[in-house]
């Protein structure tokens, strides 16, 4: 069983509940936020491995969240899922410390194993006291 | 070194002349940099690991990188003092109650125009941190050719816009690599989406994996884009070095892949006849060596 806390943060209800739904029959712990505002506030009260942010977001967009993800919470590892490949952004988020920039729609199972690897990511960090 | 005394004297002398504390700080670390690289380059190559030429750049990439992040760092706090006054003066101007006089509204045009600037600023040093910031690699299993296909995919959606096609040759018997996974997307996202600019439209970018006999990874990303001027070649992946117009580039994306290739223990290299287009190679070892083990 997979062992780490995730937060999924998009603000298309039906595609987050759904995400939402399929991960935690998975056995995985899942909280949602539906913007990045409130991805914060969550992370700030909670701990969460690893996070699956939304790029196009209204308000604060998922590359300013990102931005303020990785100075407060460097620790937690950030997977980027958009529905409009642009290549600008998947530069902008791998510089800003993203594990990986991911389009939509992705295979379930290939989005579990990206969450692994990042999950994976952040403990090896955390043991090199780093 | 006499290399070294003389960037050194020249340094200390030009913080002199501008006579800051700040200016002097940093010309004595740049100075002091720059000798301990070249110690180490002048040791390296005697023991004959590597080229003079090639340890020479990565140690300018080095010592600027430091020099960078700490410029930025201390240009970051005057910063945001400037945004934080020029928002209390909107903040004062909107509940003054002298009302919307012309002159009025040109002050808080120009407050707002001072916002922007900052925030432009602010992006150019948050640019210079990140380059320089000490990302240690973090080992992991990388599938190599799929961690490819993945970058590959996100560039020819937008490439396919620009009739830019882009063909696969990857190795099916690559072995799995111990790199660090988003470092590398990083530099290959890189390295396509710089290929994509090179050709504009009309064109073919060839990505293509295999293994060495020496058994290291050989990445090669090559286009059909007019190609590099030999004169151009050498400073490529130098920072703040870029052939894009004003504003478009800011020149540290080969300077950062540079870095990271380094980081992970292999390395970065192109080659291109003007006209016939350019490839970038990067080689990877197997694994990486964990810089945090003891030698």
């Amino acid at each position: 069983m997979d062992n780490f806390k995730v937060l999924l943060v998009d603000d298309e209800d039906d595609f987050r509940e759904t995400l939402q739904k399929r991960l935690r029959n998975r056995k995985l712990q899942v909280e949602g936020a539906e913007n990045g505002y409130k991805a914060l506030e969550m992370l700030q009260s909670q701990d969460f491995d690893v996070v699956i942010l939304d790029v196009k977001m209204p308000g604060m967009d998922g590359i300013q969240t990102l931005q303020e993800i990785k100075i407060k919470k460097p620790e937690v590892e950030v997977i980027m899922l958009t529905g409009h490949a642009s290549v600008e952004s998947g530069i902008q988020g791998m510089q800003l410390g993203a594990f990986d920039y991911v389009m939509k729609p992705v295979p379930l199972d290939e989005l579990l194993d990206k969450m692994r690897q990042a999950y994976e990511r952040k403990t090896m960090r955390a043991s090199h006291g780093g | 070194m006499a290399l070294t005394a003389i960037i050194g004297a020249t340094l200390l002398l030009t913080g002199y002349v501008w006579g800051g504390t700040a200016v002097w700080l940093w010309a004595a670390l740049a100075y002091f940099l720059i000798s301990r690289y070249a110690s180490q380059t002048a040791a390296a190559v005697q023991q004959g690991f590597v080229t003079g030429e090639q340890l020479l750049q990565a140690q300018k990439l080095a010592a600027l990188g430091e020099l960078a992040a700490g410029l930025a760092h201390e240009i970051n706090n005057p910063l945001a003092i400037i945004r934080q006054e020029a928002e209390y003066a909107q903040f004062v101007l909107k509940k003054s109650t002298i009302g919307d006089s012309p002159e009025l509204l040109e002050v808080r045009d120009s407050l707002r125009e001072i916002i922007t600037q900052v925030d432009r600023s602010r992006e150019i040093t948050q640019n210079l941190l990140n380059f320089a910031r000490k990302r240690e690699p973090v080992l992991q299993q990388v599938e190599i050719n799929r961690l490819i296909e993945d970058m590959v995919r996100l560039v020819e959606k937008e490439a396919r816009n620009k009739n830019i096609h882009l063909q696969r040759h990857y190795d099916p018997d690559l072995p799995v690599v111990t790199s660090d996974p988003p470092l590398l997307r990083q530099v290959i996202l890189n390295l396509l989406n710089n290929a994509s600019y090179a050709i504009g439209a009309d064109g073919e970018i060839t990505v293509a994996t295999r293994t060495l006999p020496n058994r290291e990874i050989l990445i090669t990303v090559a286009d059909t884009g007019p190609g590099i001027a030999p004169e151009v070649l050498p400073k490529i992946f130098d920072p703040f070095f870029t052939t894009k117009p004003q504003g478009k580039g800011t020149g540290l994306g080969l300077a950062i892949c540079h870095g990271i290739i380094q980081k992970l223990g292999g390395r970065i290299s192109s080659t291109s006849e003007p006209g016939r287009g350019a490839t970038f190679a990067v080689t990877l070892p197997l694994s990486a060596q964990s810089q945090e083990q003891p030698a």
